[in-house]
């Protein structure tokens, strides 16, 4: 009888399997990518330059391994502001991960991961976006780049494509009026596991050149003297066809057991791509944005004003991309303080690389 | 007993053989009706590892700029009364890290009659598997542009693989021109 089993599994492993071997690609190889940024930023309230920098703000390197097509590992380093000291410059590990890509529509990763919030925070490449630094709504509302230890399972289902994380909580002791809860972002850092923080996004990829989705965080964060849990609903759309690209984001978050009880933000972008119109073999692309935020949009008492933090911008500028990996940025906007209609006015340069 | 073991042994082991040692089988079945669904089913499939003339590659990687993945790829050719209806071609490019499986049918003078990303095995960047974008292949041939942006469009999320799948596809275009010309 054994001998028959034998037999019967040798002929299915030849009959129905080696034949195909053929069509088996795993491969092992190690991989290499990047990005980075050099900015001139100048900032100017009345005829007073406030800030004139030049600056290499953000050089990123991508590794990752594949063991096969369904385990790998990925990793990206981060060096901000090119040199570091206490307290100058950063040097970040953003990601570090084992990703198990089971098929289509599952997978898992844990590790140090990104949180899947918003259209830049996964996506945070320079070539990827308008303006030379990242709109003011992903750095005052959706904090980016925000990652953490974690783990997740994603996968795409008819276009619908989801991802739900477990990460590490903020620290809500580090919440603030002007940056919301920026500067709770624990970053990796011996991080405290009891309050995880859950975040759930849902995409629709099947429309040609649309993306849009919506994603919810809530974290019952928690610091050594204060205990704010947060809520965080955001939707965003991006549309990128037919030399039009456009980019709508909106996110609140809702803070309980505090005095601000919500951030609010939006952004707007349209750009057109007028190189197609002569037929040149590059994008340029002029851009107009509009920006409102607040990080302290509700208020339940007197002790911060709600039109202090309130911004609005206005910005025209030009992405000048020679080959798609590589762009070539000016900006140039006002920022406008509701509270005392302080004027800011910004002027950027920027190139950036990915690759 | 013992037989009863033995056969709950022999299913174990199939699933496990299924599950883990024949996804290049599914590969092959979906292959197969992908050629039935496009050339209708009274047809030859010819199937073969087409190794690349090294002369050839070289020409058509400088002009897309994109290394052939291997020093072959897979052709089909399919006939009919032994007339020739059309190619396919079964390639792999690499998306950020991990190979992408593809596929082009052509008619038989290099037309693209469609196209088909067969496997994805990354998070972000699976878009490329969308029929609609897909679509925008079909007519281009060897003297085609590709260009993204004004003749593919790109997919926001999925910029590098949108970029390698395209090239891989031109590619395709380019190799099935040589082989159609050298009367293979």
């Amino acid at each position: 009888m054994r001998i028959t089993f034998l037999t019967l599994f040798t002929m299915q492993i030849f009959n129905h399997c080696l034949f195909s071997q053929d069509f088996d690609f795993n491969t092992s190889k190690v991989t290499i990518g990047g990005y980075g940024e050099l900015h001139y930023n100048n900032e100017k309230t009345g005829e007073q330059d406030v800030k004139t920098m030049l600056d290499f703000h953000r050089f990123v390197l991508f590794f990752g391994y594949n063991w096969n097509e369904k385990w790998s590992f990925k990793s990206e380093v981060e060096l901000e502001h090119n040199f570091v000291q206490s307290g100058q410059g950063e040097l970040e590990l953003e990601q570090a991960y084992i990703n198990y890509h089971h098929d289509d529509y599952f997978g898992f990763q844990a590790g140090v991961i990104l949180t899947s919030i918003g259209l830049i925070n996964e996506n945070h490449e320079p070539p990827l976006f308008f303006g030379v630094e990242r709109p003011d709504y992903h750095n005052r509302i959706i904090p980016t780049t925000w990652f953490g230890n974690g783990a997740a399972i994603y996968g795409n289902f008819n276009g619908f494509d989801y991802k739900f994380t477990v990460l590490e909580g903020l620290n809500s002791d580090k919440f603030s009026a002007s940056n919301g809860i920026r500067n709770g972002r624990e970053k990796g850092y011996r991080p405290k596991a009891d309050r995880l923080l859950y975040n759930a996004r849902v995409d629709y990829l099947n429309l040609q050149g649309l993306r849009f989705g919506a994603s919810y965080t809530y974290n019952d964060a928690k610091g050594d003297s204060t205990n704010i849990p947060v809520s965080i609903l955001e939707l965003h759309a991006k549309y990128e066809a037919n030399n039009i690209y456009s980019v709508f984001e909106i996110g609140n978050i809702g803070y309980k057991n505090r005095s601000i009880e919500s951030s609010l933000g939006y952004y707007f972008d349209l750009g057109y791509d007028i190189a197609s119109i002569i037929d040149w073999d590059v994008e340029l692309i002029p851009f107009f944005r509009y920006s409102d935020t607040n990080t302290s949009a509700n208020v339940n008492d007197n002790s911060v004003s709600e039109e202090h933090y309130h911004f609005t911008q206005f910005m025209v500028g030009l992405s000048f991309k020679p080959i798609s990996q590589i762009v070539f940025k000016v900006d140039y906007s006002h920022r406008n303080r509701e509270s005392d209609n302080q004027k800011i006015v910004l002027f950027n340069l920027g190139l950036g690389y990915m690759f | 007993m013992e037989k009863n073991v033995n056969i709950l042994f022999y299913i174990v082991f199939n699933l496990i053989l299924q599950s883990t040692y024949c996804h290049s089988q599914e590969m092959k079945d979906e292959v197969e009706k992908l050629i039935k669904s496009e050339f209708g089913i009274s047809i030859k499939i010819n199937f073969s590892k087409y190794e690349i003339e090294k002369k050839v590659s070289s020409k058509i990687e400088k002009q897309v700029n994109q290394k052939f993945f291997g020093s072959s790829v897979y052709l089909y050719q399919i006939t009919s009364k032994e007339k020739i209806e059309g190619y396919a071609l079964l390639d792999n490019v690499y998306g950020k890290s991990l190979p992408i499986t593809f596929i082009v049918f052509f008619d038989n003078n290099g037309n693209i009659l469609s196209t088909n990303v067969l496997k994805y095995r990354e998070q972000y960047g699976g878009s490329v598997k969308n029929p609609k974008w897909n679509e925008q292949f079909v007519g281009k041939n060897s003297g085609s542009s590709f260009e993204i942006g004004k003749e593919i469009s790109s997919i926001s999320g999925a910029t590098i693989s949108v970029n390698s799948v395209t090239k891989g596809i031109q590619k395709s275009a380019l190799l099935i021109k040589e082989i159609i010309e050298s009367g293979e």
